[in-house]
């Protein structure tokens, strides 16, 4: 039987996100949504959404005198997408 | 991009390679520092070629300059780290391999001058090599491997070079390995600024 895909990662948004950061040690808000083409409001509801599931960590700063938000992929997230390849990868081979 | 449109999979699938590639393309190196070092080993190594026909004394300090450009180079890293709004593994890499760069030249140095080590110009020209091929090789650009190489391959030359001549192979790899990756680097950066504007 086909494993569900993982209905966190399952969306475009926020598949781009931990796609982005799967690449990157960390990177900063504006930076993804400039990457993803977002909206910020948008963007901000999904990066939480990908936070709840605990697979990214959001670090909130200071940067000359401005707020910064910083991203970076968890040890579950980087499991949570290995997964989900793995599952996209069973769906596409018996679709061929 | 929007949140609510239902994916089929091979949409994820594009999805993932698209922002894959654009993490792998978001090397955006400035290009200062192989120029500056570039200038400044082409220079030391002319300066002290010259020198040995002028025999001035103060002149033979002048790769002391080498040790002073470490001040610009901190404060260059710094600029840089605080304008790029993400930390990729390779940049972590790279500044690891160069910082390794710049410790076992300064150990080198210290005992080649302890105990005038014969041909310490072609070892020089060995350790300039390894971060410059490494960093061609990680970022996939060419000049940079290419200036690698060179080096390696002028180190050879100049175990069969007798000094000051092999200081004028030293600013012979400087100018392939740093110079001109560096003006590259810079001329590819100022046009994706001018794009981005």
């Amino acid at each position: 039987m086909f494993k569900d895909l993982d209905p966190i990662l399952h969306s475009q948004l926020r598949l781009a996100v931990i796609s982005l950061l799967i690449s990157l040690k960390e990177a900063e808000f504006t930076y993804i949504r400039e990457e993803t083409n977002a909206t910020a409001g948008n963007l901000s509801v999904q990066i939480n959404k990908l936070k709840e599931a605990g697979y990214i960590e959001v670090i909130k700063q200071f940067k000359d005198n401005y707020p910064q938000t910083i991203c970076r992929i968890t040890t579950a997230g980087f499991k949570a997408f290995e997964d989900y390849v793995k599952s996209l990868q069973t769906y596409l081979s018996v679709k061929k | 991009m929007t949140e609510e449109k239902k994916l089929t999979e091979k949409e994820s699938l594009e999805i993932i390679t698209s922002m894959i590639t654009r993490a792998k393309c978001a090397y955006d190196e400035t290009g200062v520092s192989a120029l500056m070092w570039g200038i400044i080993v082409v220079f030391c190594s002319l300066v002290t070629f010259f020198n040995d026909y002028l025999h001035w004394q103060w002149l033979n300090y002048v790769w002391l300059l080498t040790a002073a450009a470490v001040i610009p180079q901190v404060v260059i890293a710094i600029r840089e780290r605080r304008r790029r709004r993400y930390k990729s593994y390779d940049s972590v890499t790279m500044s690891a391999i160069w910082i390794s760069f710049g410790v076992g030249l300064l150990l080198f140095s210290y005992f080649a001058g302890l105990y005038n080590v014969p041909h310490a110009e072609s070892v020089y020209l060995m350790f300039y090599g390894i971060p410059t091929f490494t960093t061609g090789m990680m970022t996939n650009f060419k000049p940079m491997t290419w200036g690698g190489i060179a080096c390696w391959v002028i180190c050879i030359i100049s175990f069969y070079v007798h000094f000051p001549d092999t200081m004028l192979l030293t600013a012979i790899a400087a100018i392939i390995a740093w110079f001109i990756p560096g003006l590259m680097l810079r001329a590819k950066y100022l046009q994706l600024k001018k794009e981005n504007v």
